[in-house]
């Protein structure tokens, strides 16, 4: 094969895989000097011309397959790592999206408010005879004015004609504005005002109607605050990405900002999140070890009964045996849901009992248990089976000449030589099940509720109580509180993973 | 050196391979006249007539309307991380995103003629409020009633009769259900709403101006806290049981397990299906009127059409165009739901529409605030603990715990 594809063959791939990457930031340059991203081009341009290097060159074989790893962690590891820290550092959350400018825009916008009499005119955007723009406006009461930016000019009745629509189809001395020549003035339409007195003004809605709005909010750029009119209460800037009054009362929208270690700080003084920290972080790590180490044993003991030779329909034990795996796991959990159900449920009708499975906590936490092993036996069956048939057969039987007993010759040389192989991935495993949010929440959504705790529920692990906490509670979405505690979690699994890779390790040597 | 000749014909190919695989690079339409032209974000329920109705009101305003397909459940989300060149002007909303949409600033507050806001009833506009503000044009209603097979019972009148039928028609086999309530372990506060109305319950109390407020939680008000003990007896007699969630609730009501069934008009088809007549009625009066919860469905303007250049015409087209009786007529027959403009409302001919229309009349609009967020699991949960048969927790200690704890959630995050 490695001789098909270092002769011409090989050649040619490389070609057309070059000429696609080259092609491909080729147009991306273009792109993004479109749009004025010339840091972006120059690293773009760099980068490539690299890669043209180290794959052209003769000397550089490593980098030819450094590149393509470096690449896929740069964008599935580093990239959203880094942007996660970078977001635990903010107050990202609803209500702290836009940027500092966009939220002033956004609170003057939605300071401005009806007058009390709440008048509203029908209205028909027209040139006057000097061509400038104004108003053709009716009055509910029947009144007609023009509107312009000096103010409202009382105009005879008779003089503008209304259709039965309630449209304003003509106005005497001026010409009424229609079709695409109106939406082309509407960002000139969008701002334009009509003063009438103490602050408010005429504004259009669209291109048929206007109402008088009044701001209830100012704002003073020199303190960076708004002023509420009705009675002078300043919103100053709070430094966390809103404008507050001394009450603690904010304006909305606020924006997103840089607040330090706000978020960690939360964690730990918040009652909320403190409180039930360690009983989830206790039943996650039974949850995860548990899950693991039974998946593992049920998975063995099936691959050393099914891997005796000789055994009438192997093949279809096996084909059985995979289909929890192959099953997507979400339409399995959603059934399994169905058929734990206390009253309704096939397991209980099935075998006369009465066993609240997802309603009582130590039973939900058993279910969960027993669920997640489903899904998981099947990976432990093939892995072990596999690592089974690749323990050479002499070695078992030298152990058994040796005059070593069925359990010793297990204990003392299978499980030793299995385990090499499978301990790794028995711990790749353990990570997965402690952050594996989508059994817990799509099989008992964390619940049934534990004691009388407001966020936490009996089989909640840590991922799940989480996203409770950040999208469950409090003021909608806190992205910045989820990070924070995300990172908090991958310390945690980091830390048992390298202390478990240490002993297997330990194993390696042994065997 | 004979690498690097070999290397530079590589090379060379190489080049000349990518500038012919980027070709003609067609030039960016930013030359000529730039016409109008709006963006609108619509579910593919709504868009065909969406499509129809701002086609014909775009060439009248000789605008260029793009309606765009993304899918109802990511519109939300999807608008707070659109970069502003890709953003729409106008989306296609459910009310309660109303609070959160507007706490972010993304969306602008309308002011439609009065003559038009006369046209819908004031719970489907306080729906699209936030803060005394109008944020979007409601076009449909959406709600839950009492779906009753007459074949099996009679449509009751009162909720003592409505009691007695159902646990008469439970008795008679040991599979049936008195009155398929969905719910599940996890709790089902938008089904159970009308039986918590119905006691007295709320989840905000609102201050004149309408707005909702997050510190007066009425979750476990005292009015309700008096009637709550009704819950209690109803599940000793088993009138309702959290453990029926949303597929056993139907099978049961459909197979007719159930006489029954609490649902809205999105089972209308399976509801036509089942081949049994039925009836679908505002759940009758238990101590105070039984009344669903509202979903309203609307049409907002965002923060981007003035981006774009466009908000006068987003404006028009939204706080005016799309509140008209015949754009919600249009609307209604796509989307099989309630129209909210009442004079729409009264020319809708569909009998199914029709009930559900009525079943809704008097409803309470989801509370649209995001601090909603923190109410769904707490109040639902109080439910299924207080219903789930033996070892249930008294219903007074069951929503008095979810009251604290949603006012804790609210406070600290």
């Amino acid at each position: 094969l490695i001789t098909v594809f270092s002769g011409t063959v090989g050649l040619v791939l490389k070609i057309v895989f070059l000429a696609i990457v080259n092609a491909l930031s080729l147009w991306a340059a273009i792109v993004l000097s479109d749009h004025h991203k010339w840091k972006a081009v120059v690293v773009l341009v760099v980068a490539t011309l690299l890669i043209d290097a180290a794959y052209l060159a003769k000397r550089t074989l490593p980098l030819k397959f450094l590149i393509p790893g470096t690449v896929f962690l740069l964008a599935f590891q580093v990239i959203p790592v880094v942007y996660t820290v970078n977001v635990a550092f903010t107050n990202y959350s609803t209500g702290h999206i836009l940027s500092q400018s966009e939220a002033i825009a956004a609170i003057k916008e939605n300071s401005l408010s009806e007058t009390d009499n709440g008048a509203s005119y029908t209205m028909a955007p027209a040139r006057d005879s000097s061509g400038a723009l104004v108003l053709i406006l009716q009055a509910d009461s029947g009144k007609t004015f023009v509107g312009t930016r000096d103010g409202l000019k009382p105009i005879p009745k008779s003089d503008v004609k209304v259709n039965t629509d309630l449209e304003i189809t003509s106005a005497r001395g001026y010409r009424i504005l229609q079709g695409a020549e109106l939406s082309a003035l509407d960002t000139e339409l969008s701002q334009y005002k009509v003063p009438v007195g103490s602050d408010a003004s005429i504004q259009p809605q669209g291109f048929d109607s206007a109402v008088v709005l009044k701001p209830t909010l100012r704002y003073d750029a020199k303190r960076d605050a708004f002023v509420r009119l009705k009675d002078g209460v300043a919103y100053a800037n709070n430094g966390l990405g809103a404008y507050a009054a001394s009450s603690g009362d904010e304006l909305e929208p606020g924006w997103k900002t840089y607040t330090g270690t706000r978020n960690f700080g939360r964690i730990v003084h918040s009652k909320l999140v403190r409180g039930p920290f360690l009983k989830v972080f206790a039943w996650t790590f039974f949850f995860a070890t548990a899950v693991v180490f039974l998946s593992f044993a049920f998975g063995l003991l099936l691959a050393i009964t099914l891997n005796k030779p000789g055994l009438r329909l192997q093949r279809l034990y096996r084909s059985l045996l995979i289909i929890p795996y192959a099953v997507p796991a979400f339409l399995s959990l959603l059934v399994w849901q169905g058929l734990l159900n206390d009253d309704f449920g096939v397991v209980n009708r099935l075998f006369h009992i009465s066993v609240p499975w997802l309603f009582d906590p130590w039973w939900a936490r058993v279910s969960v248990i027993l669920v997640s092993m489903w899904l998981t036996v099947p990976y432990f069956f093939l892995v072990s089976l596999g690592a089974l048939q690749s323990i050479p057969s002499e070695l078992v039987e030298a152990a058994k000449v040796d005059g070593g007993g069925g359990w010793q010759v297990f204990r003392r040389v299978t499980l030793p030589l299995l385990l090499v192989a499978v301990a790794p991935l028995m711990i790749a495993s353990f990570a997965f099940n402690f952050n594996n949010f989508g059994n817990i929440y799509l099989l008992t959504g964390g619940g049934p509720a534990m004691g009388n705790s407001p966020i936490a529920g009996a089989t909640d692990i840590l991922i799940s109580y989480t996203y409770k906490i950040a999208f469950a509670a409090g003021k909608g979405q806190d992205y910045g509180l989820a990070s924070a505690i995300g990172i908090i979690i991958f310390f945690i699994v980091a830390t048992i993973s390298a202390i478990s890779f240490a002993r297997t390790k330990a194993l390696e040597n042994l065997a | 050196m004979k690498v690097g000749r070999r290397s530079a014909v590589l090379l060379a190919v190489v080049l000349a391979a990518a500038l012919a695989l980027v070709g003609s690079r067609a030039t960016p339409a930013h030359a000529g006249a730039k016409a109008a032209h709006l963006t609108i974000w619509v579910d593919n329920v709504q868009k065909p007539a969406i499509d129809r109705i701002t086609s014909a009101w775009g060439s009248r305003r000789g605008v260029d309307v793009n309606v765009t397909f993304h899918s109802f459940g990511t519109i939300r989300d999807d608008l707070k991380t659109v970069k502003a060149e890709n953003a729409p002007d106008v989306i296609v909303a459910a009310h309660d995103w109303t609070g959160d949409l507007a706490a972010n600033g993304l969306v602008v507050p309308l002011f439609p003629k009065a003559a038009i806001k006369k046209q819908f009833p004031k719970y489907a506009l306080s729906a699209f409020s936030y803060g005394g503000k109008l944020y979007g044009a409601p076009y449909a209603l959406e709600n839950v009633g009492l779906v009753v097979n007459t074949r099996l019972v009679k449509v009751p009148k009162t909720f003592a009769q409505l009691e007695r039928e159902a646990l008469a028609f439970k008795h008679k086999d040991a599979n049936n259900i008195a009155i398929a309530v969905p719910q599940g372990s996890g709790g089902d506060a938008y089904h159970m709403y009308p039986f918590f109305s119905g006691l007295g319950g709320y989840v905000f109390g609102h201050a004149r101006n309408g707005a909702l407020l997050p510190n007066r939680i009425g979750v476990a008000n005292k009015t309700f806290l008096k009637n709550a003990s009704l819950i209690d007896k109803w599940n000793r007699e088993g009138l309702i049981n959290s453990k029926v969630d949303y597929g056993t609730a139907k099978n049961a009501f459909l197979k007719g397990n159930a006489a029954f069934w609490i649902t809205g008009p999105w089972e209308t088809d399976s509801l036509k299906g089942a081949g049994f007549p039925f009836r679908i009625i505002q759940m009758p009066k238990i101590k105070y009127r039984s009344v669903p919860f509202l979903g309203v469905q609307g049409t907002m303007v965002t923060k981007y059409a003035g981006t774009h250049g466009v908000a006068s015409l987003a404006k028009d087209l939204v706080a005016n165009e799309m509140m008209k009786a015949s754009f919600q007529l249009d609307l209604e027959q796509a989307n099989q739901r309630f129209p909210a403009n009442m004079v729409a409302g009264k020319r809708v001919s569909d009998p199914v529409l029709k009930q559900f229309g009525k079943a809704g009349v008097g409803g309470v609009p989801m509370p649209n605030i995001p601090q909603m967020g923190s109410v769904w699991a707490e109040l639902g949960g109080a439910w299924v603990k207080a219903t789930k048969g033996s070892g249930a927790t008294p219903a007074r200690a069951a929503f008095t715990t979810a009251a604290r704890n949603i006012a804790a959630k609210i406070a600290g995050g």
